[in-house]
């Protein structure tokens, strides 16, 4: 049974038919258009799948598997998207997704980190941060910073923790936070956010889309 | 003639009884780009104010009755300052404080959500009575405004109880701020409001309250990321499966 979850910059798979089942990843542009899997999650997953899962439930069901604690906040980071799912004693008490105003963050931190040339597991977190709404707004604010002085690296860092506080208050402002999505991978990112941050990766809504498919055994 | 909100009962029934053809401006009846209101209005704006100024230019209408004040809201106050300027016929407003309860039979009854909305929008253009209906165990609750895209409702259960403006709406009493505000900290509920509108303002606050809500707004269309939080919420709250 193929599994996938496909983002905005890069499609996550995983085949529970294997004998060793591993998630994978590819890039977004290199999907063939007549890929056809058994179950899909992500805001392309209708174009290649008949049983859709929708992003939330995958988020929470991956969540419950992974975390199994009665009260915990988890936030996913994406491309495109953020979206959290907080659950009490067990049962879901809050869910936020924010696809319009205050999107496209994961992806601008990757195209600055890209046009600057910017190693951001070498990059410290900075004293202070802007207020940004998204991301597209957020680079006119980088551009701001530079033409006061600022230096490149340093406003781009002042962004990325902006946008942490963004969506730590986005999911909360959770003392604790699990973390999920392609942003895990970003360790100036995942230091930004105040309190403690657990990061579980890139592969929690394929975990969940397993647990939809009542196939978590498959993928120990 | 156009109506605009919950015009007061006297009114209703004068207009019954010319049998004057209504039609609600705050539904969606001339398909025109929205993009033509940002001559008379600012772009971010209340996408259902801004279907009663498309539907006031396109349609044949010899007056217009808007409700404004606390029974409606401050933006149709100004919507028909602006309308009263700019078109040529008149444009009348009325403050409707009507405290007679006419009941929820609609609110509470089993049926497609799309549907019960569109009965209680119906509703309010005529004085009867309403008819007995029984009322059914809710699974579900929104809590709201009679949203502009109607295709996000379609996501509830039948058994989806309504709250909010709209049971003010069926109750003929739109400036009653209690009834508005109650709901059933039981059910999980959508607490719905148009984006723009001072309305989300309550719609966050009672969510906040709520043991078990999701806090909705949305501005023209239901986008794909808007049916995902309902449909998500739903399933996640119990209220409804996967399937429904």
């Amino acid at each position: 049974m193929l599994l996938a979850d496909f983002g905005t910059t890069y499609a996550k798979f995983i085949d529970l038919a294997a004998p060793e089942p591993h998630p994978y990843l590819e890039a977004a542009k290199k999907i063939k258009a007549d890929l056809r899997v058994d179950m899909a999650t992500g805001h392309n997953a209708k174009r290649y799948t008949t049983k859709y899962v929708n992003e939330l439930t995958a988020l929470a069901r991956g969540g419950e598997y992974l975390i199994n604690e009665p009260d915990f906040t988890l936030l996913d980071c994406g491309s495109r998207d953020i979206k959290f799912i907080r659950y009490e004693k067990g049962k879901m008490a809050d869910m936020g997704w924010n696809a319009e105003c205050g999107a496209s963050m994961g992806f601008t931190i990757e195209l600055l980190g890209r046009y600057y040339n910017i190693d951001f597991t070498k990059l410290e977190v900075p004293q202070t941060s802007f207020s940004v709404t998204c991301g597209v707004l957020g680079i006119s604010q980088i551009f701001d910073e530079i033409t006061t002085g600022c230096d490149e690296t340093q406003a781009v860092a002042r962004f990325v923790k902006s946008i942490a506080l963004n969506a730590h208050r986005f999911a909360g402002e959770p003392d604790r936070l699990y973390l999920s999505g392609g942003l895990c991978a970003n360790p100036l990112f995942v230091r930004s956010f105040p309190g403690t941050v657990i990061p579980l990766g890139r592969f929690v809504l394929l975990r969940g889309l397993s647990v939809v498919a009542g196939m978590e055994a498959s993928w120990p | 003639m156009g109506i605009v909100g919950v015009p007061p009962l006297h009114i209703m029934a004068a207009l019954e009884k010319c049998r004057a053809t209504l039609f609600d401006l705050d539904e969606t009846i001339v398909r025109r780009d929205m993009e033509e209101t940002i001559l008379y209005l600012p772009r971010v704006y209340c996408a259902i104010l801004r279907t009663v100024v498309i539907n006031s230019l396109h349609l044949d209408l010899q007056a217009i009755i808007m409700d404004v004040g606390p029974g409606k809201c401050d933006c149709a106050l100004h919507v028909a300052t602006i309308l009263a300027d700019r078109l040529s016929i008149p444009v009348l407003t009325t403050i409707n404080r009507d405290t007679t309860p006419y009941g929820n039979p609609l609110c509470t009854a089993d049926m497609p959500l799309p549907e019960k909305i569109a009965q209680i929008c119906k509703s309010i253009q005529s004085t009867a009575r309403h008819r007995e209906l029984p009322a059914c165990l809710p699974t579900a609750a929104f809590w709201g405004v009679p949203p502009r895209d109607f295709s996000l409702l379609a996501l509830f259960p039948n058994t989806t109880h309504v709250y909010g403006w709209t049971r003010c709406m069926e109750n003929k009493t739109p400036a009653d701020l209690r009834l508005e505000s109650l709901y059933n900290a039981a059910v999980p509920t959508v607490f719905f409001a148009q984006s723009f509108c001072a309305k989300t303002a309550l719609a966050k606050h009672l969510a906040d309250k709520h043991p078990c809500a999701l806090f909705l707004d949305n501005d023209i269309s239901a986008g794909s990321s808007v049916r995902a939080k309902i449909q998500a919420f739903l399933e996640l709250s119990g209220a409804c499966h996967a399937s429904c």
